[in-house]
């Protein structure tokens, strides 16, 4: 510590003091407070690992990105996030940093480069790893910087987002707080190597073993890391061995998986001291420290009152507004949507429809990069990006490692700091290594976030039964998507459809799961040439009628219009609705319909079980009981997974004949 | 066992006159049959059963001439098989002399029971009585209940003879597509429920106001530029000119108090009708025949929203999914003949306002201007009705004046409004 500290000015000293006091004492009033019940969630403590998020963020500017964990508070601090920011998001008032969305694990602040921190260990690591994507394609210059915990450094995402970053040579710090329990359970068990640090080797990164609680040393070595960054010669990995001396979480025993003793010695290793301790006599001359000592003092008590303001002020602050809870979980509709100016004389295949929807609108905009498994010279295993790397090159074009859950997770944190990533994960199978990531992160961050985070991902790839793929890529999963608020979810079932989904998607700033039923991406039909647009939640009327509704998406819509003639003749006339989108779906086309024909039949790929055709179902009964004349029906696929064999595949999906005898006996009810 | 109340049939209604039963006690009344008469604030009416079952008239219901509170009770409407004794707390008296005093019910109830099992009232096995009730789709049902049709006793196509939509329509004699069909019994006439009422509610504002109409044209130029602009400016959310008029309304009011009022429940007094509860009705021509759906508190809102909110309205009237409560509350209607090249006519008050504004068609006409030249401008013609008992022709008249001042600058209250 001795010889690093004779380099820093006093007001540097001073400000990395400062720094670590605003944490500490934030954190004990924090603590104050969850005793008298005034915080209403779980409140996970920084006291002791101040020295880490101090010595990095020292180096940040406020373009510089954070990606934080569970224990983020002295990141979000340390970032510059005012305490009573903090103090009023933990409060759950709408002044906190989240607006109350998020509490003690869900900290952001984007406006000043803190950019959320997580509940799930792991993401953030990845998430980084997007920030480090954005600052290449916007080649501005920002730093990103992910905080980890030991637990998070045995989990995939480290393995997955150190490699992506050491490949692509991303300007990210990887900092993992080793404070040696990964919430109850001993590193010194979880791990086979007892070193994080040396783990960069293996990545072939630059990786450092550092004592936590050491600011000076943490300064230093971030700081270097920070102007490797900088300067494009890629990631670095710090270890900082450090150590909390409250409990995971406030209001948890601590003392059955560590001792008293364990935990008195680590406070005598106190970071705040230590450095209080560094600027003694021993390395200063007297003038010098005794100006710095009393520098310390008065900084302690400025950050006591600023503290005891930041209380005040979260305590007097408004909790949000009940009927504000659902607001913010999708952006603002976009502004008009060009309609086509059809009919179209040119016919093209469903993808080619998307590769010239894809092509055009990454001509038109700059942020938008591809990333998946052979999308980059090869053009994609469904010749999704067929050109596009000629045209637009490598790092829009971006090959990936086979880590789904990296590069989906890589996504999120691009969306989040101004690029515009598409996700080619080829099977729907595939990307369920990434479904936390959809789930849990890209999601719910606008919301989260109170609406200030844009998350503009487009995830595509093939879903669909047929040509013995078997089960793992055959899987069609919408449904389950459909549940998960934050998301839109489209399912094309023409080329012209696809063009004009594919387009809005592009546009939209919320999250869209592209979904190309691989049995119909050689379906031609006709596509308006340039621009236009195909709104969400619309549907289209495939098919005019007035007995039966049948509602299907996909190549189901390919089947049920195949029969409808037939159906005709014998004076069935079939209304056929494909509602394009899963999420939002056009409840009221379908029940405008339904209000003409009086009959509902769903037919859908995948198993019905609590899926979309329920979902109608549930709907129509719900808003349109009194036009029903009989019963809805479902025609779905089985309950199964996808088998291999002709003769057993066959079975799984419904056929042209059990719509046809779906329908009569619909007719008959 | 269901209770028969006195409905609200206004928005301020209290009280209604108990005029007459239309069902006698026994009867098995249907889903929408009419069942008694009623006389509400505006008009007389006949209340249809919102349910099924047999009528039953305790001893001291109210009497025909009655006047009795929203809500009040009249009557019991009782299931095949049931008893009004087996409710003692919610039946007002005496098992005995209900008895006594409704033989026809007596008779009934036994004849229920008897005609589904031939047992006692007290052995009859109620799920096995209702399993013998035919099974009705909700469609079908909604059908029934619109076309008055008794569906209980249908026989029906679909499924294990569950009654269908097409069964309904065979029986109420209409096609399907759910108008009256030709094989209508010849030499009677026939009104629907919904001729009905408007009839009623225009009879009411012939025989209550003293309806004068005033007649001006305006130049409509500015107003024909700015829905132009609009629909420029959002082509999926153009407002109709009765949006645009709707909104100048609240604007005009403010110098109008003499006309910003509504005739009270007795229709004695006028009631002032205060900046937020302007609500304005648009008369809408049906399928089933002319609807007023309400546009709530035009005073609060933009001019977008008044178009959003006219356009579902008008979207539920035309699809026979307008709610009742979506027609009630006006204190001002518009209505537009312009689109059938009509210039002036003399629209009905509906009541209980006090005044209605007809627009005519907007056509391209030689106008001289002030400085002698003649030009080709847009002309509308507008025709203001008003109830000369409740306000005089002069104020009347500068009302009209005003609309048409603010209809030929219209920019200037739509644009700069700040609602």
């Amino acid at each position: 510590m001795a010889n690093s500290t004779q380099n820093l000015t006093n007001e540097r000293l001073g400000s990395l003091y400062r720094t670590m006091q605003v944490i500490r004492q934030t954190e004990e009033e924090l603590a104050r407070c969850h005793q008298r019940g005034l915080i209403h969630g779980a409140c996970h403590t920084y006291v002791g690992e101040e020295a880490i998020a101090t010595g990095v963020c020292s180096h940040l500017n406020h373009n510089d990105v954070v990606f934080s964990t569970h224990r983020g508070h002295g990141h979000a601090l340390a970032k510059g996030m005012p305490p009573k920011d903090l103090m009023a998001e933990l409060f759950g008032r709408s002044t906190g940093c989240s607006q109350g969305r998020g509490g003690s694990m869900h900290l952001f602040s984007p406006e000043i480069g803190m950019m959320g921190t997580s509940g799930i260990v792991g993401p953030c690591i990845l998430q980084a790893c997007g920030g480090g994507y954005s600052s290449k394609i916007l080649n501005n210059g920002t730093v990103a910087v992910a905080f980890f915990g030991d637990g998070a450094a045995n989990n995939g995402a480290f393995h997955e987002g150190l490699n992506m970053a050491s490949i692509w040579k991303l300007p990210v710090l990887f900092i993992c707080e080793n404070n040696q329990y990964a919430t109850e359970v001993p590193f010194s068990y979880a791990s086979g190597n007892p070193s994080v640090g040396n783990r960069g080797s293996a990545y072939g990164i630059p990786g450092f073993e550092l004592n936590g609680n050491d600011v000076l040393e943490i300064y230093r070595v971030a700081g270097d890391a920070v102007a490797r960054a900088r300067a494009g010669q890629g990631p670095t990995l710090i270890e900082c061995k450090t150590y909390r001396t409250r409990a995971h979480a406030e209001g948890m025993g601590d003392f059955t998986y560590r001792t008293r003793e364990e935990v008195e010695a680590w406070k005598l290793n106190c970071p705040i001291a230590g450095l209080r301790k560094s600027v003694g006599v021993g390395n200063y001359d007297l003038a010098r420290s005794a100006e710095l000592v009393e520098r310390f003092d008065q900084i302690d008590a400025e950050v006591a009152e600023l503290v005891k303001e930041a209380r005040d002020y979260a305590e007097s602050s408004p909790v949000p507004v009940a009927e504000t809870a659902t607001n913010h979980v999708y952006g603002p509709q976009l502004g008009p949507v060009q309609d086509p100016v059809g009919p179209s004389s040119r016919t093209i295949s469903f993808s080619q429809a998307t590769l010239e929807a894809l092509s055009e609108e990454m001509a038109i905009n700059p942020t938008i990069f591809v990333m998946g498994e052979g999308i980059g010279k090869r053009g994609g295993n469904f010749v999704t990006t067929k050109g596009l790397y000629d045209l637009y090159g490598p790092e829009r074009l971006c090959d990936t490692p086979i880590c789904e859950r990296g590069f989906v997770g890589l996504a999120c944190g691009a969306a989040m700091t101004g690029t515009r990533p598409v996700i080619d994960f080829m099977f729907a199978d595939f990307v369920l290594d990434g479904f936390g990531e959809i789930v849990n992160q890209i999601a719910k961050m606008r919301y989260m976030s109170s609406g200030r985070l844009k998350m503009p991902v487009l995830l595509r790839g093939c879903i669909g039964i047929g040509h013995s793929a078997a089960t793992h890529h055959s899987g069609s999963y919408y449904g389950m998507y459909g549940q998960v608020p934050g998301l839109r979810v489209v399912v094309p079932s023409s080329a012209e459809d696809a063009k004009g989904l594919l387009k809005h998607a592009l546009r939209c700033d919320d999250p869209v799961l592209f979904l190309e039923h691989r049995e119909i991406l050689q379906a031609k039909g006709p596509v308006i040439e340039g621009d236009f647009e195909i709104p969400f939640g619309k549907g289209r009327i495939v098919r005019q009628g007035r007995h039966v509704t049948v509602v299907a998406l996909a190549r189901m819509v390919h089947l049920v219009s195949s029969v409808s003639d037939e159906l005709e003749r014998e004076g069935i006339s079939v209304e056929l609705i494909d509602p394009r989108t899963v999420s939002p779906l056009d409840t009221d086309l379908i029940l405008e319909s339904v209000h003409k024909t009086g009959r509902l039949l769903i037919v859908d790929e995948p198993p019905g079980q609590y899926g979309f055709s329920a979902e109608i179902a549930a709907r129509v009964v719900d808003e349109g009981f009194n036009d029903l004349d009989a019963p809805i029906k479902r025609l779905t696929g089985a309950f199964c997974p996808t088998p291999y064999s002709p003769s057993l595949e066959n079975v799984m999906v419904p056929n042209a004949d059990q719509v046809l005898a779906a329908i009569r006996e619909l007719m008959s009810e | 066992m269901q209770k028969i109340t006195i409905p609200r049939l206004g928005w301020s209604m209290e009280e209604g006159k108990f005029i007459s039963w239309l069902k006698k006690p026994g009867d098995l009344v249907s889903v929408g049959e009419p069942l008694f008469e009623l006389e509400g604030e505006k008009s007389l009416q006949e209340i249809e059963s919102v349910e099924a079952g047999i009528l039953y008239i305790p001893a001291d219901a109210p009497l025909p001439g009655e006047i009795v509170p929203v809500g009040g009770l009249l009557g019991y409407l009782l299931e095949p098989g049931e008893s009004p004794h087996s409710h003692s707390q919610s039946t007002p008296e005496p098992a005995a002399r209900s008895f006594t005093g409704h033989d026809e019910l007596a008779a009934a109830v036994v004849k229920a029971n008897e005609t589904s099992l031939g047992k006692s009232p007290t052995e009859i096995d109620r799920p096995e009585n209702l399993a013998h009730l035919p099974v009705a789709s909700p469609r079908a049902r909604h059908l029934a209940k619109q076309f008055q049709v008794d569906w209980s006793s249908l026989q029906g196509t679909g499924r294990d003879g569950r009654i269908r939509e097409s069964d309904v329509q065979e029986a109420s004699g209409r096609g399907a597509a759910g108008r009256p069909s030709n094989n209508a019994k010849q030499g009677l006439g026939t009104i629907s429920p919904r001729r009905k009422a408007i009839a009623d509610r225009l009879r009411a504002s012939r025989d209550l106001t003293i309806p004068v109409t005033l007649t001006t044209t305006i130049d409509a130029t500015e107003l024909v530029h700015l829905r132009q602009r609009l629909k420029h400016s959002n082509p999926r959310l153009v407002p109709a000119y009765t949006d645009i008029v709707a909104c100048l309304i609240p604007w005009i009011y403010k110098s109008h108090p003499h006309m910003a009022v509504v005739w009270d429940t007795q229709h004695k007094g006028l009631i002032p009708v205060p900046h937020d509860q302007i609500h304005i009705g648009i008369a809408v021509d049906t399928p089933d025949g002319l609807l007023v759906p309400v546009v709530q508190q035009v005073g609060l809102k933009s001019l977008q929203t008044v178009t959003q909110e006219s356009r579902k309205l008008i979207e539920q009237a035309r699809t026979g999914r307008l709610p009742k409560t979506a027609m009630q509350g006006g204190v001002f209607t518009i209505t537009n003949l312009g689109s059938y090249g009509i210039e002036a006519f003399t629209p009905i008050i509906n009541l209980p306002e006090i005044a209605i504004l007809g627009l005519g068609a907007i056509r391209r006409e030689p106008v001289v201007m002030p400085d002698g030249q003649i030009m080709a401008r847009d002309r509308i013609t507008l025709s203001l009705s008003f109830d000369h008992a409740a306000v005089d022709g002069a104020p009347a008249a500068s009302f009209l004046r005003d609309i048409a001042a603010a209809m030929a600058d219209p920019a200037a209250y739509i644009l700069n409004s700040v609602h």
